[in-house]
Order: structure tokens, then sequence, then C-alpha cells
């Protein structure tokens, strides 16, 4: 009785025991020949992997075992919007970035003259090549952004994708959509137009109208109580350096938790 | 390693099999390969070698200091990542084909001194514009002798922050494992009436460039919410029945009703 495992790497000695006929023998060693040089057991076993592949049957998936194909394909086309956004959000970043060099924030007055800020806006939209189409990228990676984070709130609203465990990326949710409404009102600010004036006034009233912080409110955001140079460098600043690295961090928060939480399947 | 010494070492006996109670193999015991054999010419052969080469191959990886996950995923790359750049380029080719075909215009500069007819913000916050314009339902109370508690503007600021602050409390309201909307149709209603809510506020902020009498869309503004969610409501809870019966029908198949 030998305590010694046996060699299972033997195949000699494995053939010997195995009292195989010459053709056997001749064709083993062939195999084994064949096998040590151009390892045809790998190609065997890719071979049975297809077979298994190709006749076995996956496991049920989460739509099949609760007979959903029927009920909930047509929301699949929705829960792109989140991406989408996301996808938004980085050419709007992209196109800003190069907006940036050719707008400058300054001498806003409101006496119908153009001001600085003005003109810019229509030098890069008359003088500048592809100008107008950089402004209009940006303006419509906006507009699509805002939408697209609306639907995608409603999708997640319908499809009961705020519920436990993720209560906390709702409420993610709720401030990324303010700094998105944020974003976009502080750029309609920006080429000082008769639209922006008058959408910065409404603004300057609504927040002296909240009550015990009202004066305080609009002083931060407006520089004042009524529309001057102070606003319009405030927006600015405001669009191109405050929001974008706060709302890029909470970006990366919320896609991070919805990344470790997985992706919510209705059910 | 005979059998006697099983009873001392079978209390610690380790997970992995090894330790007291287990017989080491010998000459008899067939080994795994051993026990598949059968005689079946060249492709039973071929079989047998196939499984041998297979484990030769299984025991030198073991050796090895290189660890096997077992993924079981859709792989990140290729697939993945290209159906992801597949709809990342859509995307992003649909936004420069929108903006090359409709730029924007350009609107006169700043002026203090003229107001223009329609004053409106991008449209993203007309529901919020649209808040504003609740002065109607700002309360007179009788005990500040017909005054109101606030301005109609203050109260329009803080009809913003209840909105905002009811979609921030949803999931604080709406436990439970119901997800679809067949599944809670009241929550499905409130949602639904929240959308329209939002639509018919927006209107209502843009009622000067409606064609309408701005009483009547005042009153439709509070009143489309109700019937759509009744609508929807009344809708979810048939289907609801419908599948609730499926449901049944196919449990009662397996166990009748006593």
């Amino acid at each position: 009785m030998s305590l010694e495992r046996k060699d299972e790497h033997d195949h000699k000695g494995w053939m010997k025991k195995r009292d195989l006929s010459p053709i056997e023998t001749v064709y083993l060693t062939a195999l084994i020949w064949l096998d040590k040089r151009l390892r045809v057991v790998d190609y065997l076993e890719i071979l049975e992997d297809l077979y298994y592949k190709v006749n076995m049957q996956m496991p049920k998936s989460h739509t099949e075992q609760y007979n959903l194909d029927n009920k909930f394909w047509y929301w699949y086309p929705l829960y792109a919007l989140g991406s989408f956004s996301t996808v938004a959000y980085i050419v709007a970043a992209i196109s800003g970035a190069l907006l940036g060099f050719y707008y400058a924030p300054a001498a806003a007055a409101a006496d119908g003259s153009p001001t600085v800020a003005y003109d810019s806006v229509l030098i890069i939209m008359g003088q500048l090549n592809l100008g107008y189409f950089l402004r209009s990228v940006h303006r419509w990676a906006a507009q699509i952004m805002v939408a697209a984070v609306f639907l995608h709130m409603l999708r997640v609203y319908f499809t009961g994708a705020y519920k436990e465990p993720r209560e906390l990326n709702w409420l993610i949710g709720i401030v990324l959509i303010s700094l998105t409404l944020v974003f976009g009102y502080t750029g309609y600010l920006l080429p000082w137009s008769q639209l922006s004036y008058w959408a910065g006034q409404i603004g300057v009233e609504m927040s002296l109208s909240i009550p015990l912080i009202g004066e305080w409110v609009a002083q931060l955001m407006f520089g004042g109580f009524t529309l001057s140079q102070a606003t319009l460098q405030r927006m600015y600043i405001l669009h191109v350096f405050f929001l974008p690295f706060i709302t890029t961090a909470v970006i990366a928060v919320h896609i991070g938790i919805v990344w470790m939480q997985g992706i919510a399947e209705p059910h | 390693m005979s059998d006697n010494d099983t009873d001392t070492e079978s209390e610690n006996v380790r997970t992995d099999g090894s330790g007291g109670g287990i017989v080491a193999p010998d000459d008899e015991t067939p080994t795994w390969s051993e026990r598949k054999t059968r005689t079946e010419g060249l492709s039973r052969l071929t079989y047998e070698y196939f499984e041998r080469a297979r484990r030769e191959d299984q025991d030198l990886r073991q050796e090895s200091d290189y660890v096997e996950r077992d993924v079981l995923a859709f792989p990140a790359w290729p697939h993945e990542m290209m159906r992801n750049l597949a709809l990342t380029s859509f995307f992003v080719g649909m936004i420069l084909f929108v903006s090359a075909a409709l730029p924007p215009e350009m609107p006169n500069p700043a002026n203090s001194s003229v107001t223009p007819a329609i004053i409106l913000p991008d449209w993203y916050l007309y529901w919020s514009f649209g808040l504003l314009k609740l002065g109607p339902l700002n309360p007179d109370l009788s005990i500040l002798g017909g005054s109101k508690l606030m301005a109609d503007r203050t109260y329009g600021v803080l009809a913003n922050v209840v909105v905002v602050g009811f979609v921030a409390i949803v999931p604080f309201l709406n436990k439970g494992s119901a997800r679809r909307p067949v599944e809670q149709p009241f929550w499905a209603a409130v949602g639904m009436s929240g959308v329209i809510f939002s639509l018919t506020i927006a209107a209502l902020s843009i009622k000067n460039l409606l064609p309408m009498d701005s009483n009547l869309l005042f009153d439709l503004t509070f009143l489309l919410p109700f019937v759509s969610a009744t609508i929807t409501y009344a809708v979810l809870k048939t289907m609801r029945e419908g599948y609730m019966f499926d449901l049944n029908r196919r449990y009662y198949r397996l166990r009748p009703p006593k």
C-alpha cells in the first residue's frame, strides 16, 4: 500500500495500464505527440465549450422569471436618459470652455446700447469662424441636458427606482436638477440681451421676496438689489467656476452610487 | 493510515476534506479519471485523454499563483464599451446636427427703460415662473382684517419650495417593494398629476401668449391634474385586475382553493 499520490500526468503509464489495441496505441501516441506540440486539447476544449454554449439554457433572466418582457420593454430606451444627460453635460462643458476664449463679461449697462458682453457674443456669432455653431452647440447641449434630466427624473419616478436603498441618490438627483436649472439660468443672463436682463429682474425680485433672508440672497447671487455689472460678474463666475466644479463632483457621486448599487430593475 | 485512528481524528476534520475520517487513496481506490472510463473506441479514448490533459492543466494552474476569477457578466471590453461608444456618438451627433440646423438668435441688448411685452425665462423654468402667479390662491385672513399673511410673490417662492420639497420626500412616503405603475396605481396617479400640473402651470406662466380666457386657464391648471390622476388611477386599477386575475389563475391551477 503506497501513500504516494498517483502521478495523474503520467500518460505513458496510463496507456500501459489500459491494455490498448495497436490501433488505439498508435492513435493515442499520435494524439499525445500532437497535443504536446500544438495544444490540440485547447481546441477540443473550445469545441466543447462551444457545444455547451449552443446547447445550454441560460438561467432565466429577471425579466423571464417574473414574466415581464411583455410589460416593460418600452421602458428600456428611457434607461439611457441618465447617460444622455451626462453626455450633453460633457458636450456643453467642452463647447463652453471654447466659448470662454471669446466671451467677456464686462460693462453691463442697461440703456439699450450694446455692452462689451453683448458685443463679444455678437463677435462670436458673426465674426468668429464657426462661432455661431459653437454657441449653438453650447445652447442646444444645455437645453437637451435639462430636458434629459427632467425625463430621467420621470423615468426614475415611474419605475420606482428611487425606493430603498436609493433614497439618498434621489435626493442627490434633486440637488443635481436644481444645479442644472441654476446653470441654465446663469448662462441665460450672460449675453446681457433684453431677455437676459428681464429674466434677471425676475430673479432679483424673487430672491428679494424670500422671507427673512431675501436681501442677503439677492446680495449674494445678484450683487445688489438692482441689476448691474456686479450681477453679470457674479453670474459669470457662478457659471464658469463654481457650478462646473460643484456639479461635476455631484454628478460623479451620483453615478458612483448608481455604479455601486446597480441599476434598479423593475420587477 | 489504518481505520482505527479515524475516531480520534474525526474531530479535526477540515473543510477541505483533509483530516480525520478520510481514507487516503491507495492502489485500489479508483482515481477520478478511472471512474469515468468506458470502452467505446477512439472517441472515448480521445475524451479520456482530453479529460486527463485538462486535469493536468488545472493542477498546473493551481500550483501557480495565478488567480482565475469566475466573472459571470457581460464583458466591459469590448462589448459594453462598444455599446456605450455607439450610443454616445449617436447622441453627440444628434446634438451637433440640431445645433447646426437651428442656431440661436440674438435679441436686442439690455434696456431697462423698455419693458418687453413678454418676459420669460428659458422654457424649463416656466413651471417655477408659473408658481409665482398663484396670487389668487393666497388666502385673505380675516384675523388680519382681510389682509394677506404674505405678499403674493413670497407666496409664489414658497410654492416653489413646497413643490420641490414634496418631490424630495416621495421616497420616504412611498415604501414597499412595488415598482411598476401597475403595482402602485395611487403613486403612478400622483406622478401623472405632477407631470400634468407642471405642464399646466407652465401654460399659466405664458398665459398672455395663449388665446384663452385666463380665468379658465387658471381653473384648468388645477383641474386637469386631478382629471389625469383619476384617469390614470382607473386605467391602472383595471390593468391590475387583469394582472392579478392572471396571477391568481396560475396560482389556483397549482393549488385549487378548498
